[in-house]
């Protein structure tokens, strides 16, 4: 009984070990997010080039939303190949489309020149609202809608070839995969 | 004149007691859509900062977000609709306090249990050791004896 | 070659702290005075070769040598040299080489001024002091090298953080920081080695009281700094946000605070040894969760760096000390209890205790707050946020009571209190204060926290003014002295209690000041054309012209200026501007604050067209924020005052004219 008093020094270290522990290896900036499992939501916004585009363009096919900008480097530069090569890769089944976040028309085109134009549409989110919806915290933020509409996984932070593949797994069919 | 002193310092401290109580107590005017909508933005965290209210943040984001909360109470939304709005979004994350009352309880029980605490171990103090009781003959008797056969 | 230097002089100080290290230990097992002396030579050559490092830094700095990576990456060729002397503690590493220098600086001091004194003490001081100084030497030599060289060097540096150039307290707030924090270290090396040396009587308290004062002081100046700094830089118009780090800087101070109180008790009438040893372990180890916090990446915050490899150093550092420490104080825990004169459950020991629970439900209040996100996330996978709304609501009413307890507590006496003692000595104010709150609604003051912070504020005033008119009065009548000699010479006698009433005077304004400026502030955000005026407060502010240009200081910063001019209880011109530095992605805000006495004008600028010319613009009115700056420097007074060396009472009796006795007869046996 006398030397009880001796399992205070675990009882007060290992949990504080234990928590501050735990906050290594995930970024505090990541949160959960409730989007997950629900539909995703409905927009309609003007692409760099001046069209239309839309939710209803988009419906009944798989399709990918990566908010990036030109001023978040090098994140959004070391993703920007990975997303290209997805273009190629699964361009026929599953529709990519860029969403600007508070950033420059001009300096987009800028940055799509320097680093290359994979081709797919990149709508401005002029007021936000759209990545308001999202839940997005900063750029890069990618998420993946199925055919049906329902958003199925999310990247938060730049994609890697392996991470995008088995985001894409979540949206494409079984058979196809 | 000072003998009265303590009484009537009692009587203002309870006079102002009534006195809050009454004004607490009372329905103040109904707060406005822009007192509304500033609370509201004081409440939300702004998604971009590093933890700052909607209300203190010049971002483009907390920038839209108070637009929406204008638009969602000018279209006759309730506060907790706005919040649920946002919380749909961002998750509990984007409420800048705990919505659950427990984080809110738990500083309090422990100071509650700080002052127990403390109010015990004075308790203990006060009560003054047990006075030593005198020698009886006997002892007296044995202890000078022993007394001597050290001094042997 | 000035890198080379300074890589080397940290290996060499590593060398030098762990040789100290063995030295310390060795001479207070084996009682050897020259191994202790040698062990002291050892640290204060740790304490020149951080010097070196330092120095080799600034010059690295200063001539922007970017083969250092710390270098490249903190400095550009555009960089002023102001900004570039003062880099050294801008970010991780350089911060760390600083740190030391205080570090091995405060050991330096201690070590030498009682080196003739407490044999049996210091060399365990010395040895835990050296310890401590080990760990940062070691972090510096594996895990963060300031002097890291980069390959190929570039004909360019990234710059400074855009954040730190705005403001001349960049160079005030980090110093007074640092020296505060690596100064607890002093009071917990002293707490280990009574506790290792079984001394453990309240010897080690009297040593260490103005050892804990000293670096008290310049945390209490460097948390202020940081708010007044990050008030004038910020734009968002105010001063404390509850955020992470400046909760890191805080925690520390309020447990010192606690023991500071508690340890007069524990000198006056003994007891609170475990209480006392537990406090100097806590506020220690609190500078370290502080530090990690800030540096290991795991919070989101202003200062907030990347992920660093340092974190997990600082976890280990943290339970390691803690475990060891704790388990002193277990071990030794038998002698440590009882002792000491009891006391009423009325009495100035129970008001300095509910002092000491208050502190520490404070403390609590904001640990538990800070790191409940990090516990939701690691238990439920959820993410919630805790913020100032949280800790505004919970920490309010713990103030306010120590705010009140601050005011009756030095009035009570020791022991045992009277009620009819406290009856006379708390009517008056006690009036005062109902009438202050009854003015406050009748002038139409309807914010609560406005009101109780006022009342308790002239409550507390009066119950002071009360105690020294008393002291003063006595002693005046005493001493045939009119009353401000009489004052005078009673503070400079009693340094302790009057640098406290002053210190208590200080922490009064910054409460009434705090309490009004957030409670009676105005703001608004208004868009105006030139020539256009918007109106805040008593305030008229006219927009005159929209400026670009490139800053002369740097000409890489592109500022988008809006000059204005007001009119109102102050008149004159300002400028605000929105900064565009090539490092950061979003303009950084350069908000102009007026000052006066009564109010501040604090103007943002938020966005401009430059089409139109138009500028949006956020206006604040803040009430006596300046009060808050001033009760800061009234605190540093007053504990200046209160640890400042009395004059030898010796001399002073020897100096009166001696009396001759009268003799007289004595009658009978």
């Amino acid at each position: 009984m006398r030397h009880l008093r001796w399992l205070l020094i675990p009882l007060v270290v290992l949990p504080l070990g234990l928590l501050l522990l735990s906050g290594f290896g995930r970024d505090p900036r990541e949160i959960a997010s409730p989007i997950l499992g629900r539909p995703a939501p409905e927009w309609s916004l003007t692409t760099l080039d001046g069209k239309a585009l839309g939710t209803d363009a988009l419906a009944g096919r798989p399709y990918v939303v990566n908010f990036w900008a030109s001023w978040c480097i090098p994140a959004c530069v070391d993703e920007h190949p990975v997303l290209a090569a997805a273009h190629e890769r699964y361009g026929d089944e599953v529709t990519i489309v860029g969403v600007l976040y508070q950033d420059d028309p001009g300096a987009a085109e800028s940055f799509l020149a320097r680093y290359g134009n994979a081709g797919y549409a990149h709508a401005v989110d002029e007021r936000g609202a759209l990545a308001i919806d999202y839940g997005v915290t900063g750029p890069p933020e990618t998420f993946f809608v199925d055919a049906d509409g329902i958003v199925r996984a999310k990247q938060f932070g730049p994609l890697t070839d392996a991470l995008l593949a088995d985001r894409m797994a979540s949206i494409l069919n079984v058979a196809e995969r | 004149m000072t003998r009265h002193l303590p009484t009537i310092a009692l009587g203002a401290l309870l006079a102002l007691a009534a006195l809050s109580i009454v004004f607490s107590v009372r329905p103040g005017p109904e707060p406005t859509l822009s007192e509304r909508a500033g609370a509201l933005a004081r409440e939300l965290r702004c998604p971009d900062c590093q933890g700052l209210s909607v209300a203190d943040s010049p971002t483009s984001s907390a920038r839209e977000i108070r637009r929406q909360i204008d638009e969602l109470l000018a279209t006759g939304g309730s506060d907790q609709a706005v919040r649920n709005h946002f919380v749909a979004r961002y998750g509990d994350w984007i409420l800048l306090a705990p919505r659950s009352p427990l984080p809110w309880l738990v500083p309090l029980a422990f100071v509650i249990a700080g002052i127990a605490g403390m109010v015990a171990w004075l308790a203990g103090r006060t009560r003054p050791p047990p006075a030593a009781s005198p020698l009886t003959a006997e002892e007296r008797r044995g202890l000078r004896e022993e007394a001597e056969a050290l001094d042997a | 070659m000035i890198p080379t230097i300074g890589h080397a002089s940290i290996v060499i100080g590593l060398g030098l702290t762990t040789y100290a290290v063995v030295a310390f230990v060795l001479a207070a097992g084996g009682r050897d005075e020259r191994l202790a002396a040698s062990g002291r030579r050892a640290v204060i050559g740790s304490f020149v070769a951080a010097l070196v490092g330092c120095v080799a830094m600034v010059i690295s700095l200063l001539t922007h040598d970017f083969s250092v990576l710390y270098v490249a990456e903190n400095n550009a060729t555009t960089t002023p040299a102001f900004i570039s002397a003062i880099s050294l503690w801008a970010a991780l590493e350089g911060s760390i080489l600083f740190w030391t220098l205080m570090a091995t600086g405060w050991a330096s001091v201690v070590l030498h001024r009682h080196r003739a004194r407490h044999r049996l003490l210091m060399p365990w001081v010395g040895a835990t002091l050296a310890c401590v100084n080990l760990f940062f030497f070691a972090v510096m030599t594996w895990a963060g090298n300031p002097f890291a060289l980069t390959a190929p060097v570039g004909a360019e540096g990234i710059g400074p953080n855009a954040l730190l150039q705005n403001h001349p307290f960049m160079a005030l707030h980090p110093p007074l920081l640092y020296l505060g924090y690596t100064g607890m270290a002093v009071p917990f090396a002293f707490g280990v080695a009574a506790l290792v040396t079984k001394r453990l009587d309240e010897e080690w308290l009297r040593i260490v009281r103005r050892w804990t004062l000293v670096p008290w002081i310049f945390l209490t100046l460097g948390i202020i700094a940081g708010a007044w700094w990050s008030y004038e830089v910020l734009g968002w118009g105010g001063y404390w946000a509850w955020d992470p780090v400046e909760n890191a800087a805080l925690l520390p101070w309020l447990t010192a605070t606690a023991f500071v109180h508690s340890a007069m008790v524990a000198e006056r009438r003994g007891g609170l040894r475990i209480w006392a040893s537990a406090l100097v372990i806590a506020t220690f180890t609190l500078t370290l969760v502080g530090t990690f916090l800030t540096r290991s990446g795991v919070v989101i915050s202003v200062h907030s760096f990347t992920q660093s490899a340092i974190g997990p150093w600082f976890l280990g550092a943290i339970l390691l000390a803690l475990t060891l420490s704790l388990g002193l104080l277990v071990w030794r825990l038998p002698g440590l209890i009882g002792g000491g004169r009891p006391s009423g459950l009325l009495s100035r020991e129970s008001a300095f205790l509910l002092n000491n629970v208050l502190f520490l439900g404070l403390t609590f209040a904001v640990l538990f707050g800070t790191l409940l996100p990090l516990l939701v996330t690691a238990t439920s996978g959820d993410t919630i946020s805790v913020g100032a709304p949280w800790f505004n609501t919970v920490n309010a009413p713990i103030f306010v009571a120590l705010l009140f307890l601050m005011g009756i507590g030095p009035a009570l006496p020791w022991g045992q209190a009277s009620w009819a003692t406290l009856r006379d000595r708390f009517a008056v104010p006690s009036i005062l204060g109902a009438v202050v709150v009854a003015a406050g609604l009748a002038l139409g003051l309807r914010s609560a926290a406005v009101l109780v912070t006022l009342g308790i504020a002239v409550l507390v005033g009066a119950i002071m003014i009360g105690e020294v008119i008393r002291g003063a009065s006595a002693r005046a009548r005493g001493r045939d002295e009119d009353a401000l000699t009489a004052t005078w010479r009673l503070a400079t006698r009693n340094r302790r209690r009057y640098g406290g009433y002053t210190v208590h005077v200080g922490v009064l304004v910054m409460a009434i000041a705090v309490a009004i400026s957030s409670g009676l502030a105005t703001d608004a955000t208004v868009t105006i054309g030139p020539g256009e005026t918007a109106r805040i407060g008593a305030y008229e502010i006219r927009h005159e012209r929209l400026v670009v240009e490139p800053l002369a200081a740097d000409a890489r910063v592109i500022e988008t200026r809006a000059e204005l001019t007001y009119t109102g209880p102050q008149t004159g011109s300002l400028r605000t501007a929105l900064r565009d530095y090539p490092n950061s992605p979003t303009a950084i805000a350069t908000p102009a604050v007026r000052t006066s006495f009564g109010e501040d004008l604090y103007v943002t600028l938020l966005a401009s067209d430059p089409s139109t010319q138009a500028v949006t613009l956020h206006l604040f009115v803040n009430p006596l924020v300046v009060w808050i700056w001033i009760g800061g420097v009234i605190v540093g007074i007053g504990s200046t005052f209160a640890i400042w060396p009395e004059r030898r009472r010796v001399a002073v009796a020897a100096a009166q004219p001696q009396r001759a006795p009268s003799v007289s007869p004595v009658e009978g046996a």
